[in-house]
């Protein structure tokens, strides 16, 4: 599969889509630039792994299309909305309503019981959400007798389902997933790799993951390459053997 | 690691300042206090120490007794003839009568200067002819020479727009007079004695309206050349006949100066109370920001420091705060102090210009009580950081301490509250000599046990106080309340200092009111009345008696009749008696004689309360021993047993004992009952015209009386609650603190919170929510406190005619909500800063 121009597709069938991302840090002499006009996007009902070393911009690429990070320049787009346009406040509800988050650790409210955790996006809407879709949800990721509890009676693995059926809950456009098995171990990340790919295969949801994990990035349907702030290489169906191949790649 | 250690120190920067400002308006507040009552007394010692450095000896009859709150020794007068007499003794150059009394002037808009009810007092005197002898010194114009001439001070000429040429209206206890003024004088350096207004006319003059024909207050002397004051004095001492002392100068400047520190004691008093409860309530905030930094602290330094490392470091940096602080304090309390010298002046209590007097007893005070109140409250939280192991610590800080404390912590509260209560009570019921002694740190030791308490109270009433809150406003209500509840500890900690404040402001609020109430019930059945002439005097002047006599012959007047006040000593201690028209006055006012009648009140008897006949054991005819100021000790005769405490007081007399016993003679209050044909607006007409001639006279029915009763407790009201406000604010930093520190703590959730979608505005109104809750719960707490406090001062009022215990559900209803609006101020700075929290940092910060 080559690579996708943004050009080439209409927004109906994008997710999410960079066009010309730049991403500096810093000033004068500290400058860093960490995206170097990188243009991708990514298909709606796709689970797209990003990967790369440390410091290829992998994590910086995942804030900016989520609505935490703001380019220096080029565009950042979920669905049809360009990212730039958009002042604090509705990014914040843009993130509510169209984006899912699963992040590497501390993903919950300590306060909140996991039924108020995967609600909090409907709740902080005032809407109720669909109680069926709810079900499902919880159902799927096998919560349902841990509902009532709270994070601190919770595992590493529970925590994090909560947090993918948190994501799930408000059907959003793009689910972003940062290193989310990244403090699990591998039985719990199996487990909440397959939930993610269940997601996507029988909700229709989209999921775009950066991990540095071979084997997380096999569950999804692309692995995209970053180094020093560019694309370099794209798997279609990836294995963790070609996966790992071409990571140790960049090692030479 | 690097950047929360910054953060950390940036946090602790903001709080540390919190934390600082709390004891520096503390320390400001006690160094003002005491620096404003070094230059009263100072300005004043130097003020009397001049004006009276011509005198070298005075005559006076012999104190009687020792009036409470400076009004110094009661005397009576010296007959005229013995001025020739102290002449004549070897080594008196000179000697002169004075007399003082009560006159009051008429401003240029024909209300009367001054309010000696409440404030300084209003003067009348003669004017010395002799140079050295006398302590005024014209500014502009001639002394008084005629029958209707008189000099006044600056301070009544400038604020009655008053100047030498007009002629005003003098009132005393002859009927109103006109006077020309001839000229304007300055007591010494000061434009009037302590803010007092003073007329001064020709000696004839003024013994005929302010004292008595043929008699003097004093005789002043001054001696010859080289003859010490104390020669002189035994000199006169001699040719004096008995019961009539001769003082030195130095003597009677001693006695001024003394008299005028009881007299501004009391206000000390209260000031240095309010000083001592801002410090209290910093004490409380102090408290609570070392019990959250030292667990930061643990987690921050989780390894490699030793026990007494933390301990050392922690007392250290509340010394240091202390310190600082208290420096801060010290300079901001001089400013303090010429505030205060500023309200002192607004209350008609002038303090004589001059500079500020920073004595090093006001500064080491202060600092002491700064560094006290910023080391000791620390110890505690040292303490405990350098026992808790850092895990449990990191652990407290991320899940928050839940429960409800442990069983020790309930049984020292209770323990400590019990103390309080039982202090406060001794105080208030049994005849503890100086009861502000045992109540005042019996209060505080409640406030101290219910603060200990607050912790295990603090869940069930957090849920409860916060019950409504997810209903009123969803998601971020119920955060809020989840994020109160988190720590109980800490919120209850929080709201400790509130709690003081509040507190005290339902207590003043709960007693003003009671009062109130009492007030109108005595009106209602002791009053049997229509109206009553008021003259707005204390215990010395008010209106002339010529007033009661004219409304006595209106025809539409059935009875009018003037009540009078005077101190006397009686069954030795000293106490305001009633005069009163005996049966005139009994038309009109009900006391609800029990034993005796009304006509038997003449010369040689006196009137009893119930209370008081019963604990001192009398009877009719029973005899009671009484000192007054004009005519020695006397034995009265109890000719009748009355049960109404208000406003008769403990003892009355008939009107032919008040004459025979005081040399005074104005009406403090004429009570009139129209005529029962004549209607309501006729009446009220008639006493208005006649009260018209006599300016100050005010004609009130039923209502406005009560209105005007209440005017006082009013007074009193609004300063303690500007000054309570002012622990309040102190409170306010506390909660502000408190949120600042736990957003800071839970950076983390605040970023999660943010990125799935909560908006500024959201997070803003659950940071402001947690807020009015922690203080509603301080202010809760306050109310059940203060409504104790209310409760037993108001029992134990009884015989001061505070009879009824009334609870303002609609002023604590105020308070409530102003308390919840309090708190959304304390957290619009916090609720800024978690606003602004970068939301990536916080969500991937490890």
């Amino acid at each position: 599969m080559a690579l996708a121009t943004p050009q080439s597709l209409t927004t109906s069938v994008l997710a999410a889509q960079t066009v010309e991302a730049v991403k500096v840090y810093g000033k004068g002499q500290a400058e860093a630039c960490a995206l170097n006009g990188i243009s991708i996007g990514f298909a709606k009902g796709q689970f797209s792994a990003i990967m790369g070393p440390s410091g290829s911009g992998k994590s910086t690429l995942l804030h900016c299309l989520a609505g935490l990070d703001r380019l220096t320049s080029g565009k950042a787009y979920i669905g049809g909305t360009d990212l730039s346009n958009l002042d604090d406040r509705q990014l914040t509800l843009l993130r509510r309503d169209s984006i899912g988050f699963v992040f590497q650790a501390f993903n919950l409210v300590p306060t909140l019981t996991a039924k108020e955790n995967i609600l909090l996006p409907l709740l902080l809407a005032s809407r109720s959400g669909d109680p069926a879709w709810i079900d499902h949800i919880v159902s799927t990721v096998g919560l349902a007798h841990r509902l009532s509890h709270r994070p601190d009676e919770l595992s590493g693995g529970q925590q994090q389902r909560v947090a993918v059926a948190r994501a799930l809950a408000s059907r959003p456009e793009v689910i972003f997933a940062d290193e989310p098995t990244g403090n699990l171990d591998s039985r719990s990340g199996t487990q909440l790799l397959s939930f993610l790919r269940t997601a996507v295969d029988q909700l229709g949801q989209t999921i775009i993951m950066v991990t540095h994990d071979p084997v997380a990035a096999s569950h999804a349907d692309r692995a995209i390459f970053l180094n020093d702030g560019q694309v370099v290489d794209e798997i279609a169906q990836p294995t963790p053997r070609l996966v790992l191949d071409r990571m140790n790649d960049f090692g030479k | 690691m690097l950047r929360v250690a910054i953060k950390g120190i940036l946090a602790r920067k903001l709080r540390l300042a919190f934390t600082a400002l709390a004891v520096v308006i503390g320390v400001a507040f006690m160094t003002g206090t005491l620096v404003l009552t070094d230059t009263i007394n100072r300005t004043f010692d130097d003020l009397f120490a001049t004006v009276y450095k011509g005198t070298d000896a005075v005559v006076r009859a012999t104190g009687q007794f020792d009036a409470p709150q400076g009004m110094g020794a009661q005397r009576g007068r010296v007959p005229a003839w013995l001025l020739a007499k102290v002449e004549r003794v070897p080594g008196a150059a000179e000697a002169e009568g004075d007399v003082l009394g009560y006159a009051r002037i008429v401003a240029r808009d024909g209300r009367p200067l001054g309010n000696p009810a409440y404030g300084a007092p209003t003067l009348g005197g003669s004017w010395s002819t002799v140079a050295r002898l006398n302590p005024f010194t014209l500014v502009a114009g001639r002394p008084p020479q005629g029958l209707h001439e008189m000099v006044i001070d600056r301070k009544s000429a400038r604020d009655g727009h008053l100047q030498t040429g007009d002629v005003t209206t003098v009132l005393t206890e002859a009927p109103p007079q006109k006077m020309r003024i001839t000229g304007i004088v300055r007591f010494g350096s000061t434009d009037s004695p302590g803010g007092a207004t003073v007329a001064l006319f020709t000696l004839p003059v003024a013994q005929r309206l302010v004292a008595q024909p043929g008699m003097f207050d004093t005789i002043s002397v001054v001696a010859d050349k080289g003859v010490p004051q104390d020669v002189l004095a035994s000199h006169i001492a001699k040719v004096l006949p008995a019961g009539y002392e001769a003082a030195t100068g130095a003597q009677v400047v001693k006695e001024t100066q003394s008299d005028v520190r009881k007299a501004m004691s009391f206000f000390t008093t209260f000031m240095v109370a309010f000083a001592v409860i801002a410090l209290v309530v910093g004490g409380f905030i102090i408290f609570n920001t070392f019990s959250m930094t030292v667990a930061q602290r643990a987690r921050e330094h989780a390894l490699g420091a030793s026990n007494r490392q933390v301990l050392g470091s922690v007392l250290l940096e509340a010394a240091a705060v202390g310190l600082v602080a208290s420096a801060v304090g010290l300079g901001l309390g001089v400013g303090v102090a010429i505030g205060l010298k500023g309200l002192l002046a607004a209350l008609g209590l002038a303090v004589p210009a001059g500079g500020v007097a920073f004595l090093p007893r006001a500064a080491a005070v202060s600092l002491l009580a700064g560094v006290g109140i910023t080391v000791v409250p620390a110890c505690s939280p040292a303490r405990k950081a350098s026992k808790v192991p850092p895990v449990a610590a990191m652990r407290d800080i991320v899940t928050g301490s839940s429960g409800y404390g442990s069983k020790e912590r309930v049984a020292v509260g209770t323990v400590i509250t019990c103390a309080g209560t039982s202090a406060l009570l001794t105080g208030l019921f049994s005849g503890v000599p100086d009861k502000l002694a045992v109540v005042g740190p019996g209060a505080l030791l409640v406030f101290f046990g219910v603060s200990v308490l607050g912790r295990s109270v603090s869940l069930p009433l957090s849920r409860f106080i916060g019950w409504p809150l997810p209903r009123l406003r969803g998601t971020t209500g119920q955060l809020a309340r989840q994020n109160a509840t988190r720590n109980p500890k800490r919120t209850a900690a929080s709201a400790s200092a509130l709690m003081v404040g509040t507190g005290l402001v339902a207590f003043i609020t709960i007693f003003a009111s009671s009062t109130k109430a009492s007030i109108d019930t005595t009106i209602d059945k002791s009053f049997t009345g229509d109206y009553i002439v008021a003259s707005g005097a204390g215990l010395m002047g008010g209106l002339g008696p010529s007033l009661a006599g004219r409304l006595n012959r209106l025809p539409e007047v059935e009875v009018a009749t003037g009540t009078r006040a005077g101190l006397v000593k009686v069954q030795g201690s000293v106490r305001r008696v009633l005069g009163l028209d005996a049966p005139a006055a009994f038309r009109l006012l009900d006391l609800r004689p029990l034993a005796g009648r009304p006509a038997d009140l003449g010369a040689n008897s006196i009137a009893v309360l119930e209370d008081v006949a019963e604990q001192d054991h009398l009877r009719l005819g029973s005899q009671v021993h009484v000192v007054f100021k004009d005519t020695g000790p006397r034995a009265l005769r109890v000719a009748m047993i009355y049960g109404e405490s208000q406003p008769a007081g403990d003892y009355v007399l008939g009107m032919a004992a008040y004459r025979a016993n005081f040399a005074a003679g104005y009406d403090n209050e004429i009570f009139v009952k129209k005529s029962p044909a004549v209607s309501n607006t006729r009446a009220l007409d008639a006493v208005n015209e006649v009260a018209a001639g006599y300016p100050g006279a005010k004609v009130l029915d039923r209502a406005s009386y009560k209105a005007e009763q209440a005017k006082p407790v009013d007074q009193v009201l609004s300063l303690v609650y500007t000054l309570l406000g002012l622990t309040i604010v102190i409170a306010l930093l506390g909660i502000a603190n408190t949120l600042a520190l736990s957003i800071f703590e839970r950076t983390r959730e605040i970023g999660v919170m943010r990125a799935v979608g909560m908006t500024r505005g959201q997070l803003r109104s659950s940071v402001r929510w947690e807020s009015v809750m922690i203080a509603l719960q301080g202010t809760v707490l306050g109310l059940a406190v203060g409504t104790f406090f209310g409760w037993a001062l108001v029992r134990a009022s009884a015989k001061q005619g505070i009879e009824q215990f009334s609870l303002p559900v609609a002023d604590l209803a105020v308070i409530v909500a102003l308390a919840a609006l309090a708190g959304m101020v304390a957290a619009v700075l916090p609720g800024r800063r978690a606003a602004k929290l970068d939301v990536l940092k916080a969500v991937v910060t490890d």
